[in-house]
């Protein structure tokens, strides 16, 4: 059967569009220093640098926020793994009828916006426990909760998809206690499932700004915020390389996973 | 098998008073998760809640009743307007692209190339896409000078990339990957049998859609429209680094009232805005996952 497929062309290059042009003009804000009042024809090709970007990402302030965000983002990895891996996998295990709570509980973050979150921490531990909250690491274990849908999905995704049963029953039977029937044979077969946990958790962490901004702690993001002012091309740089580096987590993640732990909320808005 | 041991012992236990104990004893092993849970998301959404039924200084009704009357209820609106109308564009649009990336299955890279980065398009947000868009569209941005080359100048035209019109175009840009990601499951259990059936007993393209296509996807198409409603409803960031301050969604009204609390003494109208942002989210949310379900059914 032969269809008219032409409007489907157009609208996939309408949207195409819609989506490659900001990122577009984000890149020639960044890389040209040119400005828009001056551009033509005749200046389209001057003054392409990276120089606006070697500025930025060398400058004090920016290695402070990043290394900040990087150390955030390797913590709630190791604390998101510590946490979910053993729950999902005794879950999956011996206990497959508390699956539906484990399951309420991770879908939770969805109904609580970061905003409202982040008023409720403050609103509960600034008079209970303020010193907490006073380190920036405080950070970490709202992290955790904000990627805790994500998380969950994907390592109930990998585990579901092995035959647990036969590989803990085999893993036990030869002798192997609970740890390493754990660290050698569950988790190289939901390898799959935890790089993309970690990775989304990563994309999270690198993203997030409404928490860390309200509990005044100097993210990337929040270092984007601040150098809006005053340096407009290293905040364009800055944001690009994080788009970047974001999509590149998330493409990855979609490969192994072949779009199975599908995200279905934004992260960081 | 050590199951089968157990279960001998359980029976046993089962008749002693601690019976409920034994039974309950296997639930420890998911504590530390739900403990973790309590600690840093249940706790502060109910300290959310009991600021929120405090009464504002000055007054004797609790902050969430006053947060439902006059301009307060107005940036409540307000944001359920913006998300409604975002997610009925992203629906719509998304909506056309999934069905669009289906109807052109043979060109496969295209529809790995639309998908990837849907997936990755669905999740930017937060400051970067707002500086992104502040490029393109801004009052020096990119795209605003090149039109005004060609004539359409944007900025006499009244258009602002932090007002209302401009705020909807940039959210539009994860709100159309996502629900081409929500929909792209559904169409494609559009089987292709299912409309040369239609099309064998003489239907003509309109009357496939009215009558098979549309009603199988309506499920996917209502729950779409909620999630995207709620990731819409819940924004801050983007909204924030857009129109700084100068906002009158909720979510960043929200923190005007809590950083200016020590003069005003509002601070639980914020609490209670965000009271109230938590019960639109749960009610949106739990309408998507139970249409969810109904669609992943006659998917199966």
């Amino acid at each position: 059967m032969k269809r008219n497929n032409a409007w489907a062309k157009y609208l996939l290059l309408a949207v195409g569009a819609f989506y490659a042009l900001p990122m577009l003009a984000m890149a020639r804000f960044s890389f040209q220093k040119v400005p828009v009042i001056k551009l033509g024809w005749s200046t389209l090709f001057k003054n392409w640098t990276i120089q606006p970007m070697i500025d930025s990402v060398t400058s004090d302030r920016f290695l402070e926020a990043g290394w900040l965000s990087l150390r955030l983002a390797f913590l709630s990895v190791l604390l998101s793994l510590l946490i979910l891996v053993p729950t999902t996998v005794y879950v999956h295990v011996r206990l497959m009828k508390a699956r539906a709570f484990v399951e309420l509980l991770s879908t939770l973050p969805f109904v609580v916006p970061p905003i409202a979150l982040v008023v409720g921490i403050s609103s509960a531990m600034r008079s209970t426990i303020p010193s907490f909250l006073s380190s920036p690491f405080s950070l970490v274990p709202f992290y955790v909760v904000i990627a805790l849908p994500f998380t969950f999905r994907s390592l109930d995704v990998g585990l579901n998809s092995i035959d647990l049963k036969t590989l803990v029953e085999a893993s036990r039977s030869l002798g192997a206690g609970w740890m390493r029937t754990v660290s050698l044979v569950i988790l190289p077969n939901i390898k799959a499932g935890v790089v993309s946990a970690s990775f989304l958790t990563f994309a999270v962490v690198l993203g997030e700004y409404t928490v860390a901004s309200l509990l005044l702690k100097f993210t990337l993001p929040a270092y984007l915020a601040e150098a809006q002012g005053n340096n407009p091309q290293g905040t364009f740089t800055v944001g690009l390389l994080l788009i970047v580096v974001t999509a590149l987590l998330l493409g990855v993640t979609n490969r192994i996973t072949r779009g199975k732990s599908q995200v279905v909320s934004t992260i960081g808005i | 098998m050590n199951v089968t041991v157990r279960s001998g012992r359980g029976s046993l236990s089962e008749r002693a008073p601690l019976g409920v104990f034994a039974r309950l004893r296997p639930w420890l092993g998911i504590l530390p998760f739900a403990i973790f849970v309590s600690a840093f998301l249940l706790w502060p959404s109910f300290s959310v809640f009991r600021s929120a039924l405090q009464p504002v200084e000055g007054s004797t009704k609790p902050a969430m009743l006053e947060a439902i009357s006059g301009q307060y209820l107005s940036s409540i609106l307000f944001s359920m307007r913006m998300s409604a109308i975002t997610a009925i564009l992203g629906m719509v649009i998304g909506t056309l692209v999934a069905i669009a990336v289906v109807s052109l299955d043979r060109m496969r890279g295209l529809r790995n190339l639309m998908v990837g980065y849907s997936a990755v398009a669905a999740n930017l947000g937060g400051i970067p896409l707002a500086f992104a868009f502040v490029a393109s569209l801004g009052m020096q941005g990119l795209y605003t000078k090149m039109l005004s080359v060609i004539g359409i100048n944007l900025t006499d035209m009244g258009f602002k990339i932090s007002d209302f019109s401009g705020i909807v175009i940039v959210y539009l840009y994860f709100q159309i990957p996502l629900m081409t990601l929500v929909m792209l499951p559904a169409v494609d259990g559009l089987k292709s049998t299912l409309r040369e059936a239609a099309a064998n007993l003489g239907a003509s393209s309109r009357q496939y859609w009215k009558s098979v296509g549309i009603p199988l996807l309506t499920p996917s198409l209502l729950g779409g429209f909620l999630l995207l409603f709620a990731n819409a409803f819940s924004a801050y960031a983007t909204a924030y680094a857009l129109s700084s301050r100068g906002s009158r969604l909720v979510s960043v009204q929200i923190r005007f009232y809590l950083q200016g609390n020590t003069i005003t003494g509002k601070s639980n109208l914020g609490y209670a805005l965000a009271a109230w942002m938590i019960i639109v989210m749960v009610v949106a949310m739990s309408g998507y996952l139970g249409l969810r379900r109904v669609s992943e059914r006659w998917r199966r």
